[in-house]
């Protein structure tokens, strides 16, 4: 009998111990922001932040902005002037201002894998016009539900292999990495749809050192194998659609030389053709079209010292001390070989040369 | 009475617990390239201790640690078991410390970690007061529900790997034997298998199980520091402070409705860790018992009070690095004597009988 009041002393104590009720804010009283914009102004952080807000029967986005040396203490001047506590637990895209990605967003990337309150799966977008405009344009055309820049970049609806996708934890990887840099996509408000994507920023070290066209981003898409399923590619002769694609690649490294031969097989589908041409043709013509605009980007991406294609990957048979010297001594010394094969799947319901 | 079972699910709760917090970073840290080697004689560590400690154990069936020194004599007794008490109680206190903080770390940012040590030391200290028997089913219950969990998301964690990372395969110097991250990665290898000596005559398992139950955790022991080092390389990896939290934070699961599958990995090892504290308790509890036969309310009561108060004396995060490096030296020392001693004195037992 004595035991029973410790046991419901227990499970009283328990009550309050197990609620997690510690500090609690309801989640009526907590803003979530989706989509975060920092910009650099004067050494001081513009951040944007855009926040959907339920109401009874509609929803409502927000776009609030504040200045701060740093981005947490520009949420937490937010956080006071609103009625609610911000949370950045669930943002999901975190636009960068391009000025503030050619200074370089190191610091900014550190803090946000650091206080672990941005998830690092965000996605790093850059933003070529001033992020100001970006936001109020994103607020006058964007559907009520506030996901539009999201879902532009969910593989499940907008996305498209052209563009580039690449997270917070990426970018933080590619700062400490000695053989491995990032793209990160460009875009900016369009006029008929609400984002215009512009190619790529090549980030080296945290820093956006080079740009690349869409075109060239489907490459480096494809090159790490990411699917390019459904990007029509148009030649003179023809038009297909990709439907599938794998790499190969063969590493040497002679006299402090390294040497790559990398082979991308692509499986296409015919779509349009203009005169009469033969398989054959079809393929020479897509093969050499690949070939010329890699090794285009290819120089671009030497000249400018950055390893988005993440090539010293291959190498790390080099020692670790002049595998730091990668970007540097051994990158622009890379001979690389680059081949497509193509492989015309159907022809469709015509037969080729049937028309 | 057998159960095998039993005590082979509570060797893996107990190591799963140790593994994926602090032991990743202590074994990337202490080498640059090739963590296998240092894995490797971790685990041949690991193997042998544990090999010896029950080879001896066996030749007293029925019969746990205490009992076999107090046969040697009262001295004997205070100098085995004395150590071995202050580690159970250093140990209490420096996982609940370190865990708590871990959790503010990773997810509780606002809750004051006296909370969630009150919390550990509740549940873990009610579980000890119950004695071995229900911890040990407690162990069950946990494993039915997590273990399942544990391996999803062990699988979901190799989403972003690259296996070039894995190269170089060879580190030519064994310096990483000598850095202190390296010995404090040991708590993972050696620090979990005491409780095997304690069980008798409450439990009995098959020699055999246990180790086939080690061989197990091998795969883990290896995942836990070679995913993080897959997927971010080791520039990277050595930069996070729970790498192995860290890779399980950046796998991005679109079917999944929820957000963060490191929440329920988080919560699961605390659980096993819970689990674990109430262990070193009850162990504590009964080397107390021996010299001062009491119930084991009145001694897991005064142990969670000491426990508490010494652990809100440590401040900061700091702080709890050192004690781990202290303790190290401790934890080896009582898990290389304790082994040893036992099956010595077994040997000479049974050459005289």
């Amino acid at each position: 009998m004595r035991t029973i009041p410790v046991k419901l002393l227990i499970i009283l104590c328990s009550v309050f111990l197990l609620n997690g009720c510690w500090d609690t804010k309801d989640i009526n009283h907590r803003s979530l922001p989706i989509v975060m914009g920092v910009a650099m102004e004067d050494d001081q952080y513009n951040i944007h932040l855009q926040i959907p807000d339920p109401g009874t029967d509609t929803m409502q986005v927000r776009i609030v902005s504040e200045t701060g040396e740093t981005v947490s203490k520009a949420v937490d001047k937010l956080s006071a002037d609103m009625e609610s506590r911000i949370d950045l637990l669930h943002v999901k895209v975190i636009v960068i201002e391009k000025e503030l990605a050619k200074e370089g967003g190191k610091d900014l990337i550190s803090g946000f894998m650091r206080a672990r309150e941005v998830s690092p799966k965000a996605l790093v977008v850059v933003s070529d016009e001033e992020i100001e405009s970006f936001f109020s344009n994103l607020n006058n055309t964007t559907d009520p539900q506030g996901t539009t820049l999201f879902d532009f970049f969910d593989k499940d609806a907008g996305w498209s292999p052209q563009i580039a996708l690449t997270r917070v934890w990426e970018v933080y990887r590619s700062i400490h990495s000695f053989t491995r840099d990032v793209a990160l996509p460009i875009i900016k408000s369009g006029d008929s749809t609400v984002i215009d994507h512009l190619g790529s920023a090549v980030i080296k070290n945290g820093r956006m050192v080079e740009r690349i066209d869409e075109e060239e981003t489907l490459l480096i898409n494809a090159f790490h194998e990411e699917s390019t399923h459904g990007k029509v590619e148009v030649m003179e002769e023809a038009t297909v659609l990709i439907v599938g694609n794998t790499m190969d690649h063969k590493s040497r490294y002679i006299d402090q030389v390294p040497y790559l031969n990398s082979q991308l097989h692509l499986k296409v589908v015919l779509l349009e053709t203009r005169g009469n041409p033969t398989d054959k043709e079809i393929r020479t013509s897509l093969e050499t079209q690949l070939t010329n605009r890699f090794n285009e980007m290819f120089t671009k991406l030497q000249e400018s010292k950055a390893d988005v294609l993440g090539l010293g990957q291959y190498f790390r048979e080099i020692p670790r001390e002049e595998l730091k010297k990668w970007r540097s001594e051994h990158y622009p010394k890379l001979k690389m070989e680059f081949e497509v094969h193509v492989v015309i799947r159907n022809e469709g319901q015509l037969k080729l040369g049937g028309d | 009475m057998d159960k095998s079972l039993h005590v082979v699910l509570m060797y893996l709760l107990v190591h799963l617990g140790l593994i994926f917090f602090l032991y990743p970073n202590d074994i990337i840290s202490s080498s640059d390239e090739g963590q296998w080697l240092p894995i490797a004689i971790g685990l041949l560590f690991h193997f042998v201790l544990v090999w010896i400690y029950m080879k001896g154990l066996s030749f007293f069936p029925k019969q746990n640690i205490i009992h076999i020194y107090s046969e040697m004599g009262r001295g004997f007794a205070i100098f085995f078991l004395l150590p071995v008490f202050m580690y159970l109680m250093l140990v209490n206190i420096i996982g609940v410390r370190a865990y708590s903080e871990i959790i503010t770390i990773i997810f509780l940012s606002n809750t004051p970690s006296w909370a969630i040590i009150i919390l550990f030391l509740s549940i873990s200290g009610y579980l000890a007061a119950k004695g071995v028997e229900v911890i040990f089913r407690t162990g069950i219950l946990l494993a039915l529900i997590f273990i399942p969990i544990i391996f999803f998301v062990s699988i979901a964690s190799f989403q972003n790997v690259d296996w070039h990372y894995l190269f170089p395969l060879i580190d030519d110097d064994f310096h990483f034997m000598t850095t202190p991250s390296y010995m404090k990665s040991f708590s993972a290898f050696i620090g979990g298998f005491l409780f095997l000596g304690f069980t008798a005559p409450h439990l009995t398992y098959d020699r055999k199980k246990v180790l086939i139950a080690a061989a197990l955790l091998i795969p883990f022991f290896v995942l836990a520091v070679y995913i993080p080092v897959l997927t971010f390389g080791q520039g990277t990896a050595s930069r996070f402070m729970f790498p192995y939290i860290m890779t399980v934070d950046s796998t991005y699961i679109n079917w999944l409705m929820f957000d963060r599958v490191t929440m329920f990995f988080i919560l699961c090892l605390v659980t096993f860790i819970m689990l674990h504290l109430s262990l070193l308790l009850w162990m504590a509890y009964q080397i107390m018992n021996h010299w001062f036969p009491h119930q084991p309310f009145y001694s897991v009561l005064p142990f969670t009070i000491v426990i508490f108060i010494t652990s809100i004396m440590i401040i900061d995060w700091k702080t709890v690095e050192r004690l781990l490096w202290w303790n190290s030296f401790l934890q080896f020392y009582v898990l290389l004597t304790i082994p040893l001693s036992i099956y010595f004195i077994g040997r000479r037992r049974k050459g005289r009988t």
